[in-house]
């Protein structure tokens, strides 16, 4: 065993490498790291790109700054390339749409997308220019007609730790507004718009190709994009607008910086209205908001501010504070027609910049467009920040996000919102009183569950679920799991399961396994079970009564008021998945029982030998499950009102079908 | 027949005042035809009552639901439905329901197939009872009900073929006509718009124009249907070629008559609007201001085309009703001398 000697130099070195540790002191290959970085931000750009409205092309140039932060060396190099999934109908992305039956409609030839790389090269005092060697790769499915995936091999492999800048340049054509990006008439939605490394992690790369039922996984970086646009525009992006240039000929350049992000978004039109409010919360930090308007929706502002400042400040409470101190919020150009127009770019997220979406006439008592507008914002947190991989399991942003969003609703909008039906081509609007919002059903989603309840897993990788399915499990199922979940373990826990996954999850890739972890760990329970069947099962809920008799203890005198009888409760599961419940028993004498039953058999019988007669039945009274699909089973009652209910709504419906027929008839 | 002065003016608010009138001296009529009405719902009706019956069972949800709309439960139900049990969702209930069926009419919409058969099956219930509405309300005056029911008869067959002219045209117009409008022609205008009142105020004039169109054929229809009856006509071709004679030569009348119908059907949609029922409060309440609705609704109608046989009767000379059968005088000498004054 060799000893150390202690060495003069020691007392030196150990300062140095103090500062190195503190990160005073910038060593090359490491340029962006500052002491306040909250990320590894190993994927930094610095991009240039100009605008030509008129052809719809973006001419952009950039250097990519990667570090290695994968214990594994990169032999090559992976890129996303997503507008390429709307550039011909052979895509993966566009056979997908098709065989969820959502085909795209209205993109002609001269509406599709693309994105050409026209330089790839690495930088340095003699580049290599690697755009001769790239080429398309499908490693999910093989369409080798799907673009969406760039692979570069590399002649030295990047070593873990190691960082290499990439100078690129590109041509997009900005699409018809489809999906997530686009452009109607003068106003350009521009996301997923530049080659976007992929994220190297122990397995290897994880860059998949672009699916119709996923998003986007990327690491965070540091990004400076100077956008050129015609003079006069408004431009809103992700990040903070530090500057403003005359570019000659009639353009302007803006320049947006935004530190610890992993995407960068922006949109453009001359005709948005620009509304600037701040967001102060006690106990939060500030937050200025930037609020970009379609002209027609002017007076909706406040309904915007409303739900962006509600969702800051219970998701800050419930979560962790939003770690940047701007936000903007981008009404889109609204959809009324999607087969001319294009799809909507509303109702998506990207740090630091939301689309929500409105409707000229939209009902108060609806919920646009304060719904999008929570859930995207509360996507900062899940998504922004906790930065889950979408497209392998998309329901720990949007599963949990939809929870968490429906909860603020239910807490800022009480007893707000009801059902809106939309009429004449989509341009009236109708609110119904009597059908209520509420937070179970329609927060949650259950009546979207039903479908397709037993559809999936939430541990099958997303992309690799039907596209039909894929958005209703990773939405629906996850939000009414974790609602289950809360109603087990009570809200102060949930809470505390919430804050610590956000404290952990911030600016990293958490798995699924540390979600499951830490409830385990912050409930002090184990709940394998919870989530062996939620979230590990593709099974389906549904416990009902299912049948309630009662026979009379002595047969000699079943009639005498004394008498005792023997009631029997049978309650069934019929679905698959399996939850304890509890079953509550009210007798007719005031008196009740709550039978806790494991919920493992197909059926189990409660006996109760008493003098009174069973008066009503309840499975999970407190409605703790659920995701059990059909709640109306899980009662019964000696009195039942079936008949009454029945005829009322019966009534009401003969009304409606009369109208029908008068209506028609008209013309006969 | 001797002239009758209270024989009505030959104006369109007279004969839209006329047609009131005679709608409102035939309460019979129209209470029959709202009985009936209600009668055509009834299978289908308690189709659906047995369906909800079931679903609810003995179930606790009843307790709520047997006072207030339970969006829960009524989704819950209609999620396991099959074909009529998919109609009953909140989209019936109140003014929203008449604005839903209006726009599946005009967004050319399929009905579901059991409501589908029910409309086809009214719309030929319509067209029997058509022959003894029109020979009523021309005649002014009560008739028996084996005479009403005679007159269904003779004209039912009439009407049948003029249906086979008609329908033809309908469906044109809602298969070749409404794409155009509302595909073709607003997709092109739409394209690049992004100003939904814009939109609005487009296909708002689309549907003008597509209603101008069903207006020209149930005018045609119409008065198709009131000149075979006041003229006894047999030949429904002919019919329909004097109708359009008749619309021709009095365009903007006509039209404005019709017009200030569909504008009394629209004052009884806005009443409609201001009164139509919650989905909770009193059961008596609800069944009565929707059955009273569907009774001016019906009513209204039988304005409508009273209207029109007035106005016809009042434009046309020859036109008043015929249908008493010419006297047969008596063979005496008194008789004879009244015939014939010196």
């Amino acid at each position: 065993m060799l000893a150390l000697r202690p060495s003069r130099f020691m007392p030196a070195l150990r300062f140095v490498l103090a500062l190195l540790v503190v990160g005073l002191i910038e060593v090359p290959g490491a340029a962006r790291q500052t002491t306040t970085a909250r990320s590894p931000e190993n994927a930094s750009y610095s991009i240039d790109a100009r605008l030509d409205p008129v052809n719809r092309l973006i001419y952009a140039t950039g250097r990519l700054t990667w570090r290695n932060i994968a214990p594994v060396p990169a032999t090559e190099l992976r890129f996303h390339l997503y507008w390429n999934a709307w550039r011909s109908p052979n895509s993966t992305w566009m056979r997908e749409r098709a065989l969820a039956g959502t085909p795209v409609r209205a993109l002609r030839d001269e509406d599709l997308a693309l994105i050409d790389v026209t330089k790839l090269a690495l930088a340095g005092t003699a580049p290599v220019d690697l755009l001769p060697r790239a080429r398309f790769i499908s490693p999910d499915d093989g369409n080798a007609e799907d673009r969406t995936v760039l692979s570069v091999p590399l002649d030295r492999p990047v070593a873990p730790g190691e960082t290499i800048d990439v100078d690129m340049s590109w041509n997009a054509h900005v699409p018809r507004a489809v999906s997530t990006a686009g452009v109607i008439d003068n106003t350009f939605f521009v996301a997923q718009w530049f080659p976007k490394i992929g994220v190297l992690d122990a397995n290897g790369w994880n860059c998949h190709q672009y699916h119709a039922a996923t998003e986007f996984f990327a690491d965070f970086g540091a990004y400076d994009v100077r956008l050129t646009v015609p003079a006069g525009w408004i431009v809103g992006a992700t990040g903070k607008e530090v500057s403003q240039t005359d570019a000659g000929s009639g353009a302007t350049t803006h320049r947006f910086v935004e530190r610890d992000v992993h995407d960068f978004a922006w949109v453009t039109s001359p005709s948005l209205v620009e509304v600037r409010d701040r967001f102060a919360e006690p106990g939060l930090p500030a937050v200025d908001l930037r609020l970009l308007l379609q002209p027609d929706h002017r007076r909706e502002t406040e309904r915007h501010l409303t739900a962006a400042r509600a969702t800051l400040k219970l998701y800050g409470q419930w979560f962790g504070p939003y770690p940047y101190d701007h936000l903007t919020i981008v009404d889109p150009v609204p959809i009324f027609n999607e087969a001319a127009q294009g799809a909507s770019t509303g109702g998506m997220e990207y740090p630091t910049l939301v689309t929500t979406g409105m409707r000229w006439f939209s009902p108060w008592a609806g919920t646009a467009p304060q719904a999008v507008t929570v859930h995207e914002i509360g996507h900062q947190f899940l998504y922004g920040v906790v930065a889950t991989n979408e497209v392998e399991h998309a329901w720990m942003d949007e599963g949990i996000n939809t929870y968490a969003a429906a909860r603020v609703l239910d807490e800022t909008y009480p007893d707000r919102f009801v059902m809106v039906n939309r009429y004449f081509g989509g341009l009236a609007a109708w609110a119904f009183d009597d059908a209520r919002w509420t937070r179970i059903v329609d927060g949650d989603r259950l009546n979207g569950l039903r479908p397709f309840a037993s559809a999936d897993s939430l541990t099958t990788p997303t992309w690799k679920m039907r596209p039909r399915a894929a958005g209703v499990i990773s939405y629906n199922k996850t939000a009414l799991a974790l609602h289950t979940l809360e109603r087990v373990v009570g809200w102060d826990v949930m809470q505390r399961i919430l804050a610590t996954y956000y404290a952990r999850g911030s600016f990293r890739h958490p798995a699924p396994d540390e979600f499951y972890a830490i409830a385990s760990e912050v409930s002090g329970q184990d709940l394998t079970w919870f989530f062996d069947a939620a979230f590990r099962s593709a099974s389906s809920f549904d416990y009902r009564v299912e049948s309630v008799t009662a026979i009379a203890a002595d047969q000699t005198a079943p009639a005498s008021p004394a008498a005792t009888t023997i009631s029997t409760v049978v309650v069934r599961r019929d679905g698959d998945g399996v939850f304890p419940i509890d079953v509550r028993v009210t007798f007719d004498d005031g008196s009740s029982v709550t039978e806790r039953w494991d919920g493992r058999e197909r059926s189990y019988a409660f006996r109760y030998r008493r003098g009174a007669h069973v008066k009503t039945v309840e499975v999970d009274p407190d409605r703790v499950l659920l995701l059990d699909l059909n709640y109306t089973n899980n009662s019964w009652t000696a009195q039942p009102h079936a008949a009454a209910a029945a005829d009322r709504w019966t009534l009401h419906w003969i009304a409606w079908l009369e109208q029908v027929l008068v209506t028609y008839a008209f013309f006969s | 027949m001797p002239f009758s002065p209270d024989r009505p003016r030959a104006t369109v608010l007279g004969a839209f005042l006329e047609g009131w009138r005679r709608a409102i001296v035939a309460p019979v009529v129209t209470v029959s035809i709202f009985v009936a009405t209600l009668l055509f719902t009834l299978p289908l009706a308690f189709a659906l009552r047995g369906m909800l019956e079931t679903h609810l069972g003995q179930s606790m949800v009843a307790d709520r639901a047997q006072w207030n709309w339970d969006e829960g439960w009524a989704t819950e139900f209609a999620s396991q439905a099959q074909g009529l049990g998919r109609t009953f969702t909140h989209e019936m209930l109140g003014f929203g329901g008449t604005m839903s069926i209006s726009s599946g009419l005009l967004d050319a919409r399929p009905l579901a197939p059991a409501v589908a058969g029910a409309v086809v099956a009214y719309v030929m219930f319509w067209i029997f009872l058509s022959g003894g509405i029109l020979d009523r309300l021309a005649r002014a005056r009560p008739v028996r009900t084996h005479a009403f029911f005679a007159a269904c008869g003779v004209y039912f067959v009439r009407f049948l073929r003029l249906a086979l002219f008609i329908a033809p045209i309908y469906w044109v117009l809602f298969r070749w006509l409404h794409p155009l409008l509302f595909t073709t022609i607003y997709d092109r205008l739409t394209r690049d718009m992004t100003s939904e009142q814009q939109a609005l105020l487009l296909r708002g004039g689309l549907y003008l124009i597509f209603l101008a169109a069903l207006m020209l054929v149930s005018l045609m229809a119409d008065f198709a249907k009131v000149r075979a009856v006041v003229e006894d006509r047999r030949s429904m071709l002919a019919a329909l070629g004097a109708s359009l004679r008749f619309i021709r030569r009095r365009p903007l009348r006509t039209v404005t008559l019709y017009l200030l119908n569909v504008l009394a059907l629209l004052v009884l949609a806005r009443l409609w609007l201001q009164i139509a029922p919650p989905g909770w409060g009193p059961t008596w309440r609800a069944l009565l201001l929707t059955q009273l609705f569907v009774l001016a609704r019906l009513w209204a109608r039988l304005a409508f085309i009273a209207s029109e046989v007035a106005f016809f009767q009042g434009e046309l000379a020859h036109a008043q009703y015929t249908a008493t059968p010419d006297p047969i005088w008596p063979e005496s000498p008194s008789a004879e001398s009244v015939a014939r004054p010196r």
